[in-house]
């Protein structure tokens, strides 16, 4: 249990749902969660290359004097030693720097307190940049607590789309579950994503890891999406194109998350999975 | 779209990559040319806001006018940008300091909407920190578009921010004398080479946009013995009147984050004091340049006792305008409140020893303000350029390194630390290169980790340990739980060296009654600083990594040296 997961706490029931979200895949996958009570509505994460503000709202600060039992007695009840996170250094008095050190990250797919928005279809603008900025993949989980039995890549053959498949294998081995690959075949034809993996050194694996590699020829890919077992993680790529691209052509991910209601394990482009 | 995207990948044109410092200069210039438009555009900003407020002046109620600046200010930067108030600079030199100049993009425009509202509705601040933070902002934004290193980032950032102050001054030595001094902190080539071509660069949009003038023109003064002896009064003077300010600006920043209500209500009524006194004093209303203009020329016609209120109503007009949660910087009101201060030292001395043969009060005026900036700011340097290029002449240069000198020595007696970095001093975030915490500031306890340490399970008897022994080249093993992993505890060979020599106890004696059990230990996301503190404090050479009861690895002084010397080379090559 030497990878660490950070989570922003939120002591309300919602809040909840997304720790035990966090509890659970730390649990599964060998992790701990880092546990963050913020004091501020506001935070500074600096990357490697990038500095990006993460605007909490209010509903973050609920009361303060029992976030921190709250968020232990979940903790603990799941057998493992509450660690929290305490901010060290400060750009501005009330502006905390969190270190970006962790190997995952939960977030919700909006830092919001609006439940139309944190449900699907929606991913906030900070979210966003901290998935592309971020060195680790980010956990975006679903609304409300669901345990995951198997996990499934979606795999379109991109730079991205690699670093999720190895991620994936990577948590098959580590889960000991089913691994499952999903691919829009689209235009190109199968060899060309089979060439990808060869590419990438990672044929081995995926004969030895990967369950079911579920290649759609045909049908659209919103309606292929249900396929997508209800109770699997999903890993994906994002934000591999250039803004232009995603703007004209529109973006996989966007479609995804904003169909499948399973917990999302997205890798950005700055996420650099090795096996 | 195959073929364009490499070319809509700035940081990829081979173009740019051929030589590091050819490409610094490029984009010096761009950052120069992006500053210097940011300062025209709040210097215009402030001018046809100060238009439109001005026929308003005249009503009763034209008090509350810096309140209601203020208010917007602070809203406008709490509720839309959801940045804090202040000025921005120990900002800037803190993300030079610890994060290789990163700045958030909303820094480039934040504050130059936020300052253009406090002063343009008349409170007492100055337009150069926004512009300060903007440039850097700029800076370090199109840093990370070229997708350039820390050390070339840290240089952009500070190109941002001579062009900002080469801009609004018109003044490029000052600008560049300002990056360097105050906020790079690091006077070499390959600093000095790009931030002088981003100021050519930011003065030369400023005189396009504006024309070449000289903020405050005076006639010829004929300095004197005798000015050179009042000037060395006037630097204690002058050091006392920063100190004054400082510490008023503590003070109030103090007394409003005690005060109840919404940040927006306490900088209104910090605006609305200003306004207040505005109506007695009016010239402690804005930057202030139109009354020190008068005052170089010698033309302020009221007597001695006037001047001097109106220092300390302009002192107290900066500190209630920032200090409550206004925008704006210290530079301006600086200026205004060094010239009152010198042309009231002067009227003092001839009203004291009317046969004296002093220099004109104008002169006075100019010594005073080099006194304050050098004060405040501890830069003497940056005073003393900025006083010769926006008064364009150098016939007071040698009182004017008198009173910047020592004006800035007796400020450091009794303020160890500038206004700029009072904060980050007090916090241990100032880190200027070269220096012992920068050094360690930047490296981790993981780059100095050593894992060539053999775990050994608790229940291992020492005939089995003493193979371990041979095998290894450390003087520490770290005992586990074989079952969970679980660091349980240290075994130094220093301990066990008795058990060694007595081969009953080889199997006698089992790890786990004889671990250390009562050990210091480090996180791998501990400050080098603190560990190397720790270990100083305990007396120790080498201490234990461990996270979440794993043993990650040891740590030690010998290869933190090594590190250290390393890392201490690059920064001062």
């Amino acid at each position: 249990m030497d990878k660490s997961l950070f989570h922003i706490f939120r002591n309300t029931p919602l809040g909840r749902e997304t720790l035990l979200q966090s509890i659970y895949f730390c649990k599964t996958v060998g992790a701990y969660p880092m546990i963050y009570i913020p004091t501020t509505t506001k935070f500074l994460m600096y990357f490697e290359n990038d500095v990006v503000q993460v605007d909490l709202d209010d509903t973050y600060l609920t009361s303060p004097q029992t976030a921190r039992t709250h968020a232990a007695q979940l903790v603990e009840q799941a057998g493992i030693k509450p660690v929290f996170f305490t901010p060290k250094h400060y750009t501005a008095s009330t502006l905390p720097d969190i270190p970006t050190h962790f190997d995952f990250m939960c977030c919700p797919r909006s830092i919001s307190d609006l439940s139309n928005k944190i449900g699907l279809g929606y991913i906030g603008p900070r979210v966003r940049r901290v998935v592309q900025a971020a060195p680790f993949p980010v956990l975006i989980p679903s609304p409300a607590f669901k345990e995951w039995k198997s996990i499934t890549v979606f795999f379109g053959g991109s730079a991205n789309a690699v670093n999720a498949l190895r991620l994936g294998i990577n948590l098959g081995r580590a889960t000991g579950m089913d691994l499952n690959v999903f691919t829009q075949v689209g235009r190109r034809k199968v060899d060309y994503y089979e060439k990808v993996i060869a590419d990438s050194g990672l044929e081995k694996d995926v004969q030895r890891y990967v369950k079911n590699w579920q290649r759609f020829e045909s049908g659209k890919f919103r309606e292929n999406l249900y396929e997508v077992p209800h109770d699997a993680l999903v890993v994906l790529g994002a934000f591999g194109h250039g803004l232009i691209r995603d703007f004209i052509f529109g973006s996989k991910m966007e479609m995804i998350q904003s169909t499948v209601t399973n917990s999302m394990l997205i890798v950005g482009p700055n996420y650099v999975a090795r096996l | 779209m195959r073929h364009i995207k490499p070319w809509l990948a700035v940081k990829r044109w081979t173009l740019f990559r051929i030589d590091d410092r050819l490409l610094l200069i490029v984009i010096a210039v761009i950052v120069g040319n992006f500053s210097g438009l940011a300062s025209v555009v709040l210097n215009r900003s402030i001018e046809t806001m100060v238009e439109w407020l001005t026929p308003l002046r005249a009503n009763w109620w034209a008090f509350l006018l810096p309140g209601a600046g203020a208010a917007a200010s602070s809203l406008f930067l709490d509720k839309i940008m959801r940045e804090g108030a202040g000025h921005g600079v120990p900002e800037v030199i803190y993300a030079v300091s610890r994060h290789g100049g990163l700045l958030r993009f909303r820094s480039s425009f934040s504050r130059l909407i936020s300052s253009c509202l406090t002063i343009g509705s008349g409170g007492s601040a100055g337009p150069e920190a926004p512009v300060v933070i903007s440039g850097a902002a700029i800076g370090s934004t199109i840093a990370r578009k070229f997708a350039l290193n820390d050390r070339q980032r840290v240089t952009l950032v500070g190109c941002g921010a001579a062009a900002g102050i080469s801009s609004i001054f018109n003044a490029p030595i000052a600008g560049m004398v300002f990056a360097v001094e105050v906020i790079l902190g690091e006077w070499k080539a390959l600093n000095i080479i790009p931030v002088a071509i981003a100021s050519v660069a930011g003065t030369e949009i400023s005189r396009l946009l504006q024309g070449n003038q000289i903020a405050f023109t005076h006639r010829t003064f004929n300095i004197h013995f005798v000015d050179i002896l009042a000037s060395i009064g006037l630097a204690v003077a002058a050091a006392g009147s920063a100190v004054l300010l400082t510490r008023m600006l503590r003070f109030m920043a103090k007394l409003c984050s005690h005060s109840a209500g919404p940040t927006w209500l306490r900088a209104a009524a910090g605006g609305c004091a200003v306004g207040l006194i505005a109506v007695a004093l009016p010239d402690v209303l804005g930057e202030g340049y139109a009354p020190t203009r008068i005052m170089i020329n010698g033309a302020f016609t009221t007597g001695l006792a006037f001047v001097s209120i109106t220092l300390l109503a302009k002192i107290s007009a900066t500190a209630l305008t920032l200090g409550w949660g206004g925008s704006g910087g210290i530079f301006a009101p600086c200026l205004a409140i060094g010239s009152l201060l010198g042309l009231s030292f002067q009227r003092a001395l001839v009203l004291a020893w009317p046969a004296a043969g002093l220099a004109n009060e104008g002169c006075f005026a100019l010594l005073g303000m080099a006194g304050l900036i050098s004060g405040m700011l501890q830069a003497p340097l940056t005073g003393i350029f900025l006083i010769v290029e926006i008064t364009g002449g150098y016939d007071v240069i040698l009182p004017l390194i008198i009173v910047s000198v020592i004006s800035t020595t007796m400020c450091h007696y009794f303020e160890p630390a500038s206004y700029y970095l009072h904060e980050l001093v007090e916090r241990g975030q100032l880190l200027r290169p070269g220096t012992d915490a920068r050094v360690l500031s930047d490296m981790s306890v993981m780059e100095v980790i050593e894992k060539d340490c053999i775990a050994v399970p608790p229940d291992m008897r020492l005939r089995e340990f003493t193979q371990i022994i041979s095998i290894s080249h450390r003087n520490y093993f770290p005992v586990e739980d074989p079952a969970t992993g679980r660091f349980l505890g240290m075994i130094y060979l220093d301990d066990i060296r008795p058990y060694l020599f007595d081969p009953v106890m080889y199997d006698a004696v089992v790890m786990g009654e004889i671990m250390n059990t009562d050990i210091e230990t480090v996180r791998p996301d501990d400050d080098l600083t603190d560990v190397l503190n720790k270990m100083d404090r305990k007396k120790l050479f080498s201490m234990p990594v461990v996270n979440n009861q794993r043993f990650l690895g040891m740590i030690s002084k010998a290869t933190l040296l090594d590190r250290y010397r390393r890392e201490l080379a690059v920064q001062t090559s």
